[in-house]
């Protein structure tokens, strides 16, 4: 039940996403799909991250893929790797979590958006024309500002996400419950 | 048993992700793929939308009924003066296409202009797209211009039935090919990566080095491309700089594109 409510408040935030302008001065985004991602890939098992993170990755190219004559600039699919990476390392950051530790989430919550954000400058630089990396002070601020502002929105959003676990009976996934049922 | 099954979950992982490689490298089923998802995505843009406008009603309902009424006086004036150059650059248009039929040119048609709202702004840092309330069912197809009464807005990029996602000309993947008012110059125009979401700038390449635009002249389509009508307003310039190879300006656009929220989508091309 909660695994199916997580999958809808993805989605219901990238609809979200929409209305939410850019944040001055450098024009950061607003981005909520990461921190509800990151907060699945804690609650859940591998299977569950590793599912979450397809459909997160699915849903975000498939809307922002740009057509270049008849390809994609930035191939579908990319997305779904980052994320499963990243939600490979919020899980082994579990432990913490469990025992209501959530600075440490939060925070790489804040990293994971920067770090995604970077990796699709990184990825459009490589692939346009001319090819250049510019690393202005308006281009850090929007990586980083994107990242900050995903580090104030995180403890919100952990503090609704568990609140709403709470009420639907969902346990966190708990590896040493696993083994001791075996 | 759990590295079993984290094995199994990764495994499975990696095959729907070299399905959905494999699948996406055909274009005709990806762009159905995207547009599919947009039109799934629709209903909720579009009530989130019309809550944002009913919020924008009720704070702009919290002004003074003196301030409204001298607005509704200035639009009403302002609606007259362009009813009356509407009616005069129909008689012009008229007896353009009676000359050009008496020299044997191919007469022009009207544009047909489909309005739209916008019900979307785009969400990544480094795209200006918009997504906007009309689709294949309006008769809107992949690069038809978009535009207002100021100018140039961009081009549809992926349509769904009801709505359509709008490349706007601050972006680096929308290139227009344009001319200088009053020159002969010709270049093409290209968003800016870095463009500040408040304030976004154009800049036109490959305009010769002997350019030396004027600040405030204005940048135009030139048609040439097959995608934007000729002579649509794009913006004017700010500033222009000699390269290595070329001349480049930079432009403000014509039209406010962050302030954007009816425009109109040009479904019949004149040519």
């Amino acid at each position: 039940m909660f695994f199916c409510t997580l999958i809808a408040a993805l989605f219901l935030s990238l609809v979200a996403q929409h209305f939410f302008g850019a944040v001055p001065p450098w024009g950061a985004r607003v981005f909520l799909m990461p921190i509800i991602f990151l907060y699945g890939a804690l609650s859940f098992s591998t299977a569950g991250m590793l599912f979450l993170a397809f459909l997160t990755g699915v849903m975000w190219d498939l809307l922002h893929a740009q057509w270049i004559d008849d390809a994609t600039e930035l191939g579908v699919g990319w997305s779904v790797l980052v994320y499963a990476v990243l939600g490979a390392l919020m899980s082994g950051m579990r432990p913490l979590f469990l025992r209501k530790r959530w600075e440490v989430h939060c925070l790489f919550s804040g990293v994971a958006t920067s770090v995604l954000v970077l990796l699709e400058y990184l990825m459009i630089s490589l692939r346009r024309e001319p090819l250049h990396f510019d690393f202005s002070g308006v281009i850090w601020g929007r990586i980083v500002g994107a990242g900050v502002v995903a580090l104030v929105l995180a403890p919100f959003a952990f503090f609704s996400l568990s609140y709403l676990a709470g009420l639907l009976g969902h346990q966190h996934y708990r590896p040493e419950k696993e083994e001791n049922q075996i | 048993m759990r590295m079993r099954s984290k094995f199994i979950a990764a495994g499975v992982f990696l095959v729907a992700f070299l399905i959905l490689v494999l699948g996406a490298g055909n274009p005709s089923s990806l762009r159905s793929l995207q547009s599919g998802f947009l039109g799934f995505l629709t209903p909720f843009l579009r009530s989130g939308s019309a809550l944002e406008r009913k919020f924008s009603a009720f704070r702009e309902g919290l002004k003074k009924l003196e301030d409204l009424e001298d607005e509704s006086v200035a639009l009403r004036v302002a609606n007259r003066e362009l009813s009356a150059t509407n009616q005069t650059l129909r008689g012009m248009e008229a007896e353009n296409n009676r000359l050009r039929k008496a020299l044997g040119y191919r007469g022009r048609a009207e544009f047909k202009l489909v309005p739209a709202q916008i019900i979307g702004r785009d969400i990544s840092t480094w795209f200006n797209q918009v997504v906007i309330d009309r689709g294949s069912e309006d008769g809107v197809r992949r690069d038809m211009p978009v535009l207002t009464e100021e100018g140039l807005v961009g081009k549809t990029t992926l349509v769904s039935e009801h709505s359509s996602v709008v490349i706007l000309i601050s972006d680096e993947n929308c290139k227009v090919a344009a001319s200088v008012e009053n020159s002969r110059e010709q270049g093409i125009l290209r968003g800016d990566r870095a463009s500040s979401g408040s304030a976004p700038l154009v800049s036109l390449f490959f305009l010769s080095k002997q350019a030396g635009l004027k600040v405030g002249q204005k940048v135009l389509t030139s048609g040439v491309g097959g995608v934007y009508p000729s002579g649509i307003l794009i913006g004017v310039v700010q500033d222009f700089r000699v390269r290595e190879l070329d001349g480049a300006a930079t432009l403000v656009p014509a039209v406010d594109l962050t302030g954007l929220q009816d425009l109109f989508i040009v479904v019949s091309d004149p040519r």
